[in-house]
């Protein structure tokens, strides 16, 4: 306890959890791995010469990027508005949503690619729909192209997009747009020059994890892409799979690692650091342009602010609704794009109920036979209850030592928080495989190979720096005088943590434990290689399937796992959603 | 969802912590160590259903020897992994013939004990299929697919993969499997599109490949990864002419697809039992890998599953409806190419092997 409170006055210290996991699961071993690439001890960069000497990797490298920055971009234009308009949501609509947004999340995402083949295919839905409607004469070759490889990855990254905007969101005060709108912006103005700056905290956790996944991506665009569609990603894991060359696979990760890094740069590494970063952001977006319109288009600004504000406060006493215009198209954009996110996890819902052999959109007779496949075989439940096993535990032990880490970061000097932000999110920068192969190392020292304790640390790692990410964008927002209120008021820096920081990051704090639960409970690359194959998850199971054959068992697999979140849903509206006194010594209880 | 989180996050926390310290008792549990059970991998799915019934229930009933089927995939990295690391946690492992082809002369797996093998069961297993690090498990085939709709039974039918490649005789969309891993690619099949008879396809001419695959590109779809996506294909009807392995079609036309396999030119593959070096059990795995490649046991097993057997001796105990969809069957053999693991492990121009060189080739030639 008095180690702890000494942490928490050295702010860098609350780090020291983290980085010890990650040290000793992954950082020894990548630096191993790093001097590997480099042939020590005679040191010579023959392996990155080797590698950007083959015309091919560097064309791989460039589609790579572009493709990720593509899909990147298409999450930012659908996942802004659409976090925009769930904040803006009542606290039950909002609750709803954000548990539909989830739900496409909790499901495989090899099922999900299966979906999209069913959906996109020759003779999938679309394509049956046009054709029967006679809009069409011959199939439009929608699957197999780059457009389906992004909307596969779109639909993957999309909740990733989306929530760490929506819990940074939630922390702006409304009323400072209240504020704006009284003093005479234009409701786009008031958005532009004050919500926008102080979400953009969020928005840069969002695009850093979405691209820094893209970069990453495989199994989706070897299977939905086209002849060219070839990911980095791709290459690396073929090679692994044909010769396993350690020297040169770790040479091209550390080269996607380089590209990561760049992208941190460019996108600003400094997760906490809003204010000055974000006004002036803003402030040049706002002088680019044509100057002289820009000029003009003020002038006639400020000319008419005095009567936008009268106006303002005559509106702010009508009751009701703003234009209903607006509200429709609101609806109607968060009815296409949960259309969009749902529509796969539907599909797979009807097919696990097929009679059929195989996975088979509409199916030809119905029954439950693949739902008692899975309950009556111990292998399938066994591994489902050890992957939800692993998931929690991954989930408290992330979440926690994330939030430390986040938290620390936040109080430290700049330079320092960028290298330590750039450790921290490397296990999600690098493949899987390279990962996997890192902690495989690392985990043998320990004599943790084969063991649930084990493949708890390796998702960790991962899960860590999901956490770190998200409530450092809360933390951004997070003003700081509260916590000095508190403390004037002679509460101790534990107290004030538990009674005024923890209650204000809640949201990022929550949304960081989901997504380390779903890092830990869909990972298969890595959980394969250091499970010495003794520890059973759900997702290796469901891999040893598909890899053999595509027996609807893991589309009723699937459907359980969309069960889950509705599940959770029903318990709270039963429950009520009403908040209950706040339960004492929460996180020393949890530390100790 | 965040109203409420305080209370979750507790009822979380309390409830993992009793999972936390259920995990610490579990390091303590690496039982593998400690037993003489026989740890094999046999594959997930009907394959590894079939290799349970067929080898280890009726080897664990003849030599009281547990075995411990395990259903995971396994990867040449799981292999070097282990075996550099000195933490070999599988007595007998399930590879491919390119995989073996590169643990084989790294030293990463044990040497056959061929001393413990029956004459007659020996003479059965073909050559090919006895390797000093391996034993031949079962045989597969790349063959020709065709959907019956496209190409009915009256109409003339391609037959060689030049018909295959001609485009104007047989138009059609064709599917054809990547070549990104190198040793595996529609390689054998391109030269003999262009001319290049059965028995005088390796050495291969790389250039010659490539310039054989430039005239199919653009009319193919899709270039398939692995068995469960050609599968997939086949069942939605993508395209009218496939190269797929024969199992997957068998499945489909099992249940009644409207396709048909052509065997004329196929390529022969095949997978191997070995023993990663430093096995704990590597004794009684090679009295496992004997008793799996006998011909009455792989007889067994390839009525479970339509695998062909590597011992041909089993073709006497496989009914004849059943030997004709084997890609091992006698007929079949006597015009299919088996696949040359030397060629793909020779060193070529450039210090690379021909197998590095064509997977190299295959990613510059793909994007262009």
């Amino acid at each position: 306890m008095q180690t702890l409170q000494k942490l928490g006055r050295m702010p860098i210290g609350l780090t020291v959890p983290a980085l010890t996991i990650l040290l000793v699961v992954f950082g020894l071993p990548i630096v191993l791995l790093f001097l590997t690439s480099v042939n020590a001890p005679a040191l010579s960069l023959s392996n990155y010469q080797a590698f950007l000497r083959q015309p091919a990797n560097v064309r791989v490298l460039f589609q790579t990027i572009q493709v990720s920055v593509v899909a990147t971009a298409i999450c930012l234009i659908i996942g802004y508005p659409m976090a925009y308009l769930i904040t803006a949501a009542s606290k039950r609509v909002r609750m709803v949503l954000l548990v539909l947004v989830i739900i496409p999340y909790l499901t495989s995402l090899l099922v999900r690619t299966y979906a999209w083949i069913v959906i996109l295919g020759d003779s999938g839905l679309i394509n049956n729909l046009l054709l029967s409607t006679g809009l069409i004469s011959s199939p439009l070759s929608l699957i197999y192209s780059r457009m389906a490889v992004y909307i596969g990855m779109v639909h993957i990254m999309l909740p990733v997009m989306i929530l760490p905007l929506v819990s940074v969101m939630m922390g702006i005060d409304k009323s400072l747009v209240a504020a704006a709108r009284s003093m005479g912006a234009p409701p786009f103005a008031a958005f532009w020059r004050v919500f926008l700056p102080l979400s953009l905290p969020g928005l840069r956790s969002g695009l850093l994890l979405v691209f820094v996944f893209c970069l990453g991506f495989y199994i989706t665009p070897a299977a939905l892409g086209g002849l060219r569609d070839a990911m980095l990603s791709t290459l690396i894991a073929a090679q692994v799979a044909s010769s396993f060359n350690m020297a040169q696979t770790a040479a091209s990760a550390f080269i996607l690692l380089g590209i990561a890094a760049v992208m941190l740069s460019v996108l600003g590494l400094d997760l906490a650091d809003t204010k000055t970063h974000g006004t002036r952001l803003a402030r040049k977006s706002w002088r680019s342009g044509l100057p002289s319109f820009r000029a003009l288009t003020r002038d006639l600004n400020e000319l008419a602010s005095p009567y936008r504000a009268k106006r303002w406060t005559a509106k702010l006493y009508q009751a009701g609704g703003s234009s209903g215009l607006w509200t429709t198209l609101g609806t109607l954009f968060v009815l296409l794009v949960m259309l969009y996110l749902l529509f796969p996890s539907v599909v797979v819902i009807i097919m696990s109920f097929s009679g059929g052999e195989f996975l088979e959109f509409p199916p030809s007779t119905l029954s439950l036979k693949w739902y008692s496949s899975f309950f009556g075989d111990p292998s399938w439940t066994g591994a489902a209850w050890m992957s939800i096993q692993i998931g929690v535990a991954v989930a408290v032990l992330s979440t926690i030592v994330g939030t430390l880490a986040a938290y620390g970061l936040n109080r430290t000097f700049p330079r320092l928080r960028s290298f330590l932000t750039l450790i921290i999110l490397a296990p999600i920068t690098f493949p899987s495989i390279v990962v996997g192969i890192a902690a495989y190392f690392g985990l043998l020292n320990l004599g943790l190979i084969g063991t649930k304790t084990g493949i708890i640390l390796t998702h960790s790692i991962g899960a860590i720096a999901y956490v770190v990410v998200i409530v450092s964008a809360t933390l951004a927002n997070f003003d700081r005088r509260l916590e000095q209120a508190a403390k004037s008021m002679r509460a101790g820096p534990l107290q004030t943590f538990r009674r005024v920081t923890l209650p204000l990051i809640r949201p990022g704090v929550m949304g960081g434990a989901l997504f380390a639960f779903i890092h830990s409970f869909d990972e298969v690359v890595k959980t394969s290689l250091v499970s010495g194959f003794s520890v059973r998850t759900l997702p290796l199971k469901m891999w040893e399937n598909i890899r053999n054959q595509i027996d609807p068992t893991i589309a009723a697999v699937a459907s359980l796992l969309i069960l889950l979140p509705l599940l959770w849903l029903l318990v709270l509206y039963v429950t009520g959603w009403r908040p209950r006194p706040r339960a004492q010594n929460v996180l020393p209880d949890a530390v100790s | 969802m965040m109203s409420s989180s305080i209370n979750r996050r507790r009822l979380v926390q309390a409830s993992s912590s009793v999972l936390m310290l259920g995990t610490l008792n579990s390091i303590t549990g690496r039982s593998w160590a400690a037993s003489n059970e026989l740890r094999v991998s046999v594959g997930g799915g009907e394959w590894g259903k079939a290799n349970i019934e067929a080898y280890v229930k009726p080897f664990q009933a003849e030599t009281g020897i547990k075995v411990n089927p395990i259903t995971d995939d396994s990867t040449i990295a799981q292999l070097e992994l282990m075996v550099t690391t000195k933490n070999v946690t599988l007595d007998v492992i399930n590879l491919g013939a390119p995989s073996v082809a590169i643990a084989g002369p790294r030293g990463q797996l044990e040497q056959i004990d061929y001393s413990i093998y029956k004459k007659d069961e020996l003479d059965g297993i073909l050559d090919f299929a006895k390797e000093p690090f391996a034993v031949g498990s079962l045989m597969y085939a790349n063959v020709m697919v065709y959907n019956t709709e496209k190409f009915p039974a009256g109409k003339p039918r391609p037959t060689t993969w030049a018909e295959f490649w001609d485009v104007k005789r047989f138009p059609g969309v064709r599917v054809l499997p990547t070549g990104q891993r190198g040793v595996e690619g529609p390689w054998e099949e391109a030269l003999m599109a262009d001319g290049v008879p059965l028995n005088a396809v390796y050495p291969m001419d790389i250039d010659r490949i490539f310039k054989s695959l430039d005239k199919i590109k653009p009319h193919t779809r899709k270039w398939w990864g692995v068995g469960s996506e050609i599968q997939q294909i086949m069942h939605d009807k993508t395209a009218d002419l496939v190269n797929a392995f024969d199992g997957r079609a068998s499945q489909l036309i099992n249940q009644g697809a409207p396709l048909e396999i052509n065997r004329n030119q196929a390529k022969l593959r095949w997978d191997y039992w070995a023993i990663p070096k430093g096995s704990p059990n590597a004794a009684n795995a090679q009295k496992f890998i004997e008793f799996a490649t006998r011909a009455d046991r792989q007889a067994v097993f390839a009525q479970l599953m339509n695998y062909g057997p590597t011992n041909r001796n089993a073709f006497k105990l496989i009914p004849e409806k059943v030997a004709r969809k084997l890609a091992s069957h006698p007929d079949y053999m006597a015009i299919s190419l088996p696949w040359n693991a030397k060629w793909y492990s020779e060193i070529g121009a450039g210090g690379l092997t021909n197998g590095e060189q064509l997977r190299q080739r295959w990613n510059e030639w793909v994007l262009l």
